[in-house]
């Protein structure tokens, strides 16, 4: 218990005793994090728009006249792909064209006997889904035609592919640079206390003793770090919902509450973590490397 | 804690042999001196019972300590048990007296209180109580001696070890600081000093053991410094 007051002290200590360092490593990883968050928001937004645009496709399959959708329906709900399906009816279909026509309505009635045939109407859950879907009932006999948006979709699932590797390359990369400054800087703040750590290890000092302040300052500077990316980007993704609504109205961009209010707390435990992890692989190498008896 | 020594040899890279084949045992609650020109290997010898070396060849055992065998989580508790002042003081800068003993005390994790109380016994012991809120460089290099021997001797050690503890020192503080080694050891404590004061070593005459170019030449029962016709 004893051990753990030291350490707090120490970790306040070692803040305040090289707070120009302390500083340093805390807008340091704070402009890395921002960064971190703001490539982390635009992936989502990228994922979010295309995701939208991809539940809007749907697949539309029609049977030969006199076939029912029974073979065709129990194909596609067996389909992991699909979202959703629903098998319409030559009368539902009727009744559709009847409101489609509005005031020449009457002009059905002309058709004689319903000539309109079973179909389906299919949702998927990714653009990229619609085309094996489309080829797997295109081989079924009961069907007459398949429509779907063809170019479109092949486009969006290129986008939505390369989008989701670009975003996730960048998410890597940010990561990686956040952890190595993170830990360089930590590593610089351990060397600027290199002759205490050996007087404390001659004197017979656990490497957990030594550790423990610098993984709280650790933690704590990427915690700060983090709340102070938090605030950046919280102002800055308001002021690019509010341009988006007034420029680009058909653009979705997420604004919901909850999802933003996690995605902070993850980058906030994320500063946290990669502080202390940071921190504690600095101080670990160190103390190892000072233990072993030459 | 008596200490044992057989055949150790240390090599350093790429083949300077700072110590070879040394025998020596220190019985507990001994008193010895370990004298030797520069260069003659009486720091590696301390360095090796602190277990900052691993000797290259041989044992060297401490109470029923294997120094070989100590695992690098032992280290730290085997340390707590040998009290080191340093060449070179050691002292952390920009701690106080009071801090650079207490926080020997409080990497064993004990209670505030405690460490309190006991740094100030042993501050009052080295006779630094009313310097003690001062920093290392506002003191007297006899000052920072006796803070580093406070320091070695907060935690109550088994074994005491100081290299060169009046070197740079006049004699007056030589003697004080010879004083309070002689007190530590009176309490049980073995105590290992390397120096070539001869002057402390005649007067304050115990064990002595000498090195040579890494070789022990002699090893006498209160002996002199200076063997007769050697001058």
């Amino acid at each position: 218990m004893a051990s753990f007051r030291y350490a707090f002290r120490d970790t306040f200590r070692l803040l305040f005793r090289h707070w120009g360092l302390s500083l340093l490593t805390l807008l340091t990883a704070a402009s890395v994090l921002y960064i971190l968050g703001f490539a982390s928001l635009f992936a989502m937004n990228m994922r979010y728009m295309i995701s939208r645009i991809e539940g809007a496709l749907v697949v539309q399959a029609y049977m030969k006249r006199g076939e029912t959708a029974e073979q065709a329906l129990e194909l596609v709900r067996s389909s992991p792909l699909v979202l959703n399906v629903r098998a319409i009816s030559p009368e539902e279909a009727l009744e559709r064209l009847r409101a489609k026509l509005g005031n020449q309505a009457q002009a059905v009635t002309l058709l004689g006997e319903n000539p309109l045939p079973w179909s389906l109407e299919i949702q998927v859950q990714r653009a990229e889904h619609i085309t094996p879907l489309v080829r797997d009932l295109m081989v079924l006999p009961s069907i007459e035609e398949v429509l779907y948006a063809g170019k479109l979709v092949e486009r969006l699932a290129t986008i939505s592919r390369a989008s989701s590797a670009v975003s996730g390359v960048i998410l890597l990369l940010t990561l990686l640079i956040s952890t190595l400054v993170i830990f360089n800087t930590i590593r610089i703040a351990i060397y600027s206390r290199k002759e205490e750590i050996e007087v404390m290890l001659l004197i017979g000092a656990t490497s957990t003793y030594i550790s423990l302040p610098f993984v709280f300052q650790g933690m704590l500077l990427g915690a700060g770090g983090a709340l102070l990316a938090i605030l950046g980007l919280g102002s800055t993704y308001s002021s690019a919902i509010e341009a988006v609504r007034s420029t680009l109205a058909f653009v979705d961009i997420i604004d919901n509450r909850r999802i933003l209010a996690q995605f902070y707390v993850f980058l906030f435990a994320a500063g946290a973590t990669t502080g202390w992890m940071c921190s504690w692989l600095a101080v670990h190498r160190f103390t190892s490397q000072s233990m072993r008896s030459r | 804690m008596d200490i044992r020594l057989s055949g150790v040899t240390k090599v350093f890279e790429p083949d300077i042999v700072a110590l070879e084949d040394v025998y020596l045992s220190v019985d507990s609650g001994e008193f010895l001196y370990l004298v030797g020109t520069t260069g003659s290997g009486k720091t590696t010898l301390l360095r090796l019972i602190s277990r900052e070396y691993l000797p290259t060849r041989g044992q060297i055992t401490v109470g029923d300590r294997n120094l070989r065998k100590l695992r690098s989580s032992d280290l730290p508790y085997y340390r707590r048990e040998v009290g080191v002042v340093f060449q070179d003081f050691k002292l952390l800068p920009n701690l106080t007296v009071f801090e650079n003993v207490a926080f020997v005390l409080e990497a064993m994790g004990i209670p505030p209180k405690l460490v309190e109380s006991r740094s100030n016994e042993v501050i009052d012991q080295v006779g630094l109580w009313r310097r003690r809120f001062l920093k290392p460089p506002q003191l007297s290099g006899g000052e920072q001696q006796r803070v580093a021997i406070a320091r070695a001797m907060a935690n109550s050690p088994s074994v005491f070890l100081a290299d060169e503890p009046t070197g740079n020192l006049d004699l007056r503080t030589s003697e004080e600081i010879m004083r309070l080694l002689l007190s530590i050891n009176a309490s049980g404590t073995t105590v290992i000093v390397a120096t070539h004061d001869q002057y402390l070593v005649d007067a304050y005459r115990q064990r002595l053991v000498e090195l040579h170019n890494g070789r022990l030449k002699r090893d006498e029962r209160r002996g002199r410094y200076f063997v007769d016709g050697e001058l």
